[in-house]
């Protein structure tokens, strides 16, 4: 069932971006090259009808569909890392004129530089592992449980 | 039909679909969507890291779908021939030159993105819709590195 629910708001997503026109790289560009307010607007309004949508879950005391668990979550303080990770990743967007989620989508319509992108991208998360297990010394046997706990890495 | 879909529509439409996506994963799942977590919890199923397949592929699974059905029902691409300003400034013996930037690219989302703790959707979208200061501080990092970059990039290429 999660899986369901996983590809039905998934289809959602990505039907929205490719209307939407993020899939297209011209467009994007316009966007980060101030052109064209699309991009903000658009971000506002999905987090504004968010914003208000999970806190009238959670002052409704609702409770999650699938799992039964209150709606509640937990959010982080800014650290290093948001910067610079943020910035490398700001540099990716703006020579690719795509992130992740328009990528699969440039992919599904038939565009096959993405191809080259999501090599990159993959490349891009196999290195992140390597660099903090290395920096950690976590052995390759001790990966997965250290993995599960640590519960930013599934963002 | 083709037309209405090959048309954007006003962007507080999209948002809203967002939006929506962000509510439903938080009412149904109670969890916080992202693009980039899809690759991540394929590479950590691959690479043995991971027992199961984290649910995120699936909502990923599902933006390609999406994305498919989109195109067959507009009948056309939202994407335009080629790839950009790349196709447009690297041709002839300088083609292979977009593969290579798509790939570094990319690596720099993928290592980016995953160091700061989510993409667009992730930190952009979600994050921000839950209060969280590290999403705020991560979306306001790479929207003006993205749009400096951005206007470098122009004014090397012009």
């Amino acid at each position: 069932m999660t899986r369901l629910i996983a590809i039905g708001f998934g289809m959602v997503f990505g039907f929205a971006i490719s209307w939407g026109q993020f899939t297209n790289p011209d467009r994007l560009r316009e966007m980060l090259l101030l052109e064209d307010p699309y991009l903000y607007l658009m971000m506002a309004t999905a987090v504004t009808i968010g914003f208000v949508g999970v806190r009238v879950l959670r002052r409704l005391q609702v409770r999650a569909l699938l799992t039964g668990t209150p709606i509640a979550w937990s959010t982080t303080r800014p650290e290093r890392r948001h910067v610079v990770g943020a910035a490398i990743f700001g540099i990716g967007w703006a020579v690719t004129d795509s992130c992740p989620a328009p990528i699969a989508g440039q992919l599904a319509q038939g565009v096959l530089w993405s191809l080259f992108t999501i090599a990159g991208v993959m490349l891009g998360i196999a290195l992140f592992f390597r660099r903090r297990e290395a920096h950690e010394g976590v052995p390759r046997a001790g990966r997965e449980r250290h993995t599960a706990g640590f519960a930013e890495s599934a963002r | 039909m083709a037309d209405f879909l090959l048309t954007r529509p006003p962007p507080e439409v999209i948002g809203l679909l967002l939006g929506v996506c962000v509510v439903g994963v938080m009412a149904t799942l109670n969890q916080q969507l992202g693009a980039l977590g899809g690759y991540s919890a394929v590479y950590e199923r691959v690479s043995g890291r991971t027992a199961v397949l984290g649910w995120k592929a699936w909502f990923l699974a599902g933006i390609l779908l999406g994305a498919l059905a989109f195109r067959l029902l507009a009948g056309g691409n939202t994407v335009g021939g080629g790839y950009g300003w790349l196709t447009r400034e690297f041709t002839g013996d300088s083609r292979w030159l977009v593969g290579a930037l798509l790939v570094a690219g990319g690596a720099m989302i993928g290592y980016g993105a995953k160091t700061a703790g989510g993409c667009t959707a992730a930190n952009g979208i979600c994050g921000t819709s839950l209060g969280s200061a590290a999403s705020f501080v991560a979306t306001g990092t790479f929207l003006a590195v993205a749009i400096g970059v951005s206007f470098l990039i122009d004014a090397v290429i012009a």
